[in-house]
């Protein structure tokens, strides 16, 4: 009676499957998401502000790419379209080979339960739900159980999260760090195209911030998963394979994998590469 | 109250002194409050006329047990009344307590006392308590005369000089206000747990906090339902020698319904379980049993307001059934044609205004599950991002709400055939109906179907009405909010 998602299953597939273009595809070019021209602003008129302009970016397949800038840069409004959270003004954004721009809330919705993982800052779990239950949240949202393989996969999350003991664990029983693991292992457990990690590491002490960095790099480089993390933090983006750098609303770089102290560097000019005697005098409080 | 002439520093607070009248929750118990002055007004004004009425009546105007049993049913209806009044009242200030807390955690940050916090609170009861009797007693009295118009020429011997507008009927208005008050005093408790800190947390939800009640407050309700108990079982047993064995059941059935209404974090939480499992296993079948349990104080509050209206309705209907087999049986020949008329009618008018009450519990479910929305926005954007579909959050919501009406539903159903069994029993089982009969003695309850069948259609409409507001209000939360980090 209560067969959660069944026939929204049914509905989304079809739909999906009929998306898929003549063009180039994402899964061409080596991406797992990309977005093409995207514009997005709030308001209208006089008090209209641009929170993207016109930016084309795509996210690596199997990569652990950062995503950084100040505050009203864009980067969460470029992640929360790429992601599926959020619609574009302008432009077109791809999960994989689905374009999701013009999707219906419900189609969204069914994609970033099978294709999108997420990590969240704070809150990141059903506090009425135990570990193993937020894990398994997206599959019963789905209206189905893991098949033998996702379980196999799960177990071995469990496993390599350490939250084995935990499963059991509401929530508020658990520490800040090891509710970002369960979070991690239900981000990663229906393997999907895209993780998704907003600040990770944001509300953790920095020894449970670096193992959380770790087990995010460890996921991409062992088993291609492809993550976009948006962090504001030079440590956690120095985890990352690619740093991308968002300003008013544009990419304005776009670097590979860096140390904390050159991506520190790199943030206080706004992205730019600068030379050493620059970036020391840019350590001086402006 | 105490500042008869303001300071100049006071003076520009003046203004958004009421500024709470806006917010989510207050509205409603203004609402509450005139509601049930209303109710009380209405309810004091129809026993008398019904008192007045049955007096006229020429069948049984010579019965002077009957209008003794209708003067003491008008007391203790009035008494009900309030009762009822009173516990919802605190619930719905509770939960707005609830939903206050880190405004409070906010205010003791910068340095409030705990105390000046609830008397701020209590305050704020008395102001929504006056606002809403006053509602309620022009509403009320408005009603009656209706009312008392549409009686006159309805009934063949209408009760002469009759004012809706009698001093009696200020006693309810007099008393909504200052239970509201009290309630709104008593309710907010928790105000005084409340930690600079948590204007801080941010991420783990403390949901075990409400869970540790104090065990002498469960032992103070155990016992009252112990004694209430014994007291209802006191009334039957006397009821078989005298009416007034309705006034012993009567206080165990306060007492009886007291300790379960304290306790009901006792009793409903085991209900709310059982009818969980009946949900099934779905995602969404289980997010709702476990959000119905999450706050199993609320929950149990919210279901016990519908409890208390069922019960009531319940109540009746069985009494009246169980007090005409009870004169049937104490009948040696056919009772005359029209005999019940007067008791039909005056049973029908008792479960309308008890159905108020239901209507009262409405509102406090409306209110509670509106605020359980309003406070977990941040959850439902994180279910919206990992999945759940708008589909599924109404679905979730509109099971969250039939969990709490069907576990109330159930529970009142069978107290309320105890306790109209009771009442009947304790008030008829010596009275004679007629001079020459035989008193009945002992009989089962008689369950009314038709009352039954629209208590639990009512209450399905009221599920849906209740989980009409939340319901919208979870839809338009969007996924991004789960994000938000405040």
């Amino acid at each position: 009676m209560y067969g959660d998602g069944s026939a929204d299953r049914r509905e989304g597939q079809v739909r999906i499957l009929s998306v898929e273009g003549m063009e180039i595809t994402t899964t061409d070019l080596g991406l797992a998401a990309r977005v093409q021209h995207l514009t997005k602003t709030y308001g209208s008129g006089e008090g209209a502000v641009r929170a993207l302009d016109d930016v084309s970016v795509g996210i690596r397949r199997g990569q652990f790419t950062a995503i950084m800038g100040a505050s009203g840069s864009g980067k969460s409004t470029l992640m929360h379209i790429m992601a599926g959270l959020d619609t574009a003004t302008q432009g077109r954004a791809w999960i994989g080979d689905t374009e999701i721009t013009g999707l219906g809330d419900l189609d969204l919705t069914i994609l970033r339960r099978r294709r999108v993982g997420f990590v969240f800052q704070a809150f990141n779990l059903v506090p009425t739900l135990d570990a193993l239950g937020n894990i398994l949240l997206p599959f019963e949202l789905d209206g189905r159980r893991p098949s033998a393989i996702e379980r196999a996969r799960i177990d071995s999350l469990v496993d390599i999260l350490g939250i084995g003991p935990r499963l059991r664990h509401r929530p508020h029983q658990l520490s800040g760090g090891q509710q970002q693991r369960v979070a991690i292992a239900r981000a990663l457990a229906t393997a999907p195209d895209l993780v998704f990690a907003d600040e990770p590491t944001g509300n953790l002490d920095s020894a449970s911030g670096r193992e959380v960095l770790q087990l995010l790099s460890t996921a991409s480089r062992e088993q291609g998963q492809s993550i976009a993390m948006v962090t504001h933090d030079a440590v956690a983006a120095s985890y990352a394979d690619r740093v991308l750098f968002l300003g008013d609303g544009r990419i304005v770089a776009d670097h590979p994998r860096r140390s904390a102290d050159e991506i520190a560097a790199l943030m206080l000019s706004g992205g730019a590469p600068v030379a050493p005697m620059a970036a020391a005098r840019a350590g001086v409080p402006a | 109250m105490t500042a008869l002439a303001p300071t100049l520093l006071e003076t520009p607070l003046t203004p958004s002194r009421l500024a709470f009248l806006r917010e989510r929750g207050t509205g409603s118990s203004v609402f509450v409050s005139a509601l049930t002055a209303a109710f009380g007004v209405i309810l004091v004004d129809t026993t008398f006329y019904l008192g007045a009425l049955l007096q006229n009546d020429p069948f049984l105007g010579d019965s002077k047990t009957l209008a003794y049993v209708v003067q003491i049913l008008s007391v203790l209806l009035t008494a009900v009344a309030m009762y009822v009044a009173a516990i919802v009242t605190a619930n719905t200030f509770a939960t707005i307590v609830a939903g206050r807390t880190r405004r409070i955690a906010l205010m003791r940050l910068i340095g409030a006392s705990a105390r000046s916090q609830r008397s701020e609170v209590a305050s704020q009861g008395l102001a929504v308590g006056i606002i809403g009797a006053v509602l309620g007693l022009a509403a009320g009295v408005l009603v009656s005369w209706g009312g008392a118009a549409i009686g006159s020429l309805a009934f063949a011997h209408p009760p002469q000089g009759f004012s809706p507008l009698q001093p009696g009927a200020l006693i309810p208005a007099v008393g909504v206000a200052l239970t509201t008050w009290f309630a709104a005093w008593a309710g907010s408790r928790r105000v005084l747990t409340v930690t600079p800190l948590q204007a801080l947390a941010g991420s783990a939800e403390r949901s075990v906090a409400e869970t540790a009640a104090s065990g002498t407050r469960h032992l103070g309700a155990i016992t009252m339902f112990v004694l209430g108990g014994v007291l209802l079982a006191g009334g039957v047993v006397v009821g078989l020698s005298s009416p007034l064995g309705v006034v012993v059941a009567f206080f165990g059935g306060v007492f009886s319904f007291s300790g379960l209404a304290i306790g009901s974090v006792l009793v409903m939480p085991p209900v709310l379980r059982l009818v969980g499992r009946l949900f099934g296993r779905g995602a969404t079948a289980r997010l709702a049993a476990e959000n119905a349990l999450r706050h199993p104080e609320r929950s149990s509050r919210m279901a016990i307001g519908v409890v208390m209206g069922v019960t009531l309705v319940t109540m009746f209907a069985v009494a009246l059934e169980s007090a005409k087999a009870l004169m049937v049986r104490s009948s040696a020949e056919e009772l005359p044609p029209g005999f019940f008329a007067p008791f039909d009618a005056f049973g029908t008018v008792m479960m309308l205004l008890v159905a108020v009450s239901a209507v009262i519990a409405a509102v406090g479910l409306v209110n509670l599950l509106t605020i359980g929305v309003v406070q977990r926005r941040r959850e439902l954007g994180l279910l919206r991002a990992i999945g759940l579909s708008s589909r599924q959050v109404r679905r979730m919501v509109l099971l969250e709400a039939a969990h709490v009406t069907i576990a109330a539903t159930a529970t009142g159903l069978v107290l309320g055939i105890v306790y109209g069994w009771i009442a009947a029993q304790s008030l008829l089982g010596s009275v004679p109906s007629m001079p020459d009969f035989q008193p009945a003695g002992l009989i089962p309850p008689v369950v009314p179907w038709i009352p039954v069948v629209a208590i639990v259609a009512c209450t399905a409409v009221l599920t849906l009405v209740a989980s009409a507001t939340p319901t919208r209000l979870a839809t338009r939360v969007a996924p991004v909010e789960a994000l938000a980090a405040d």
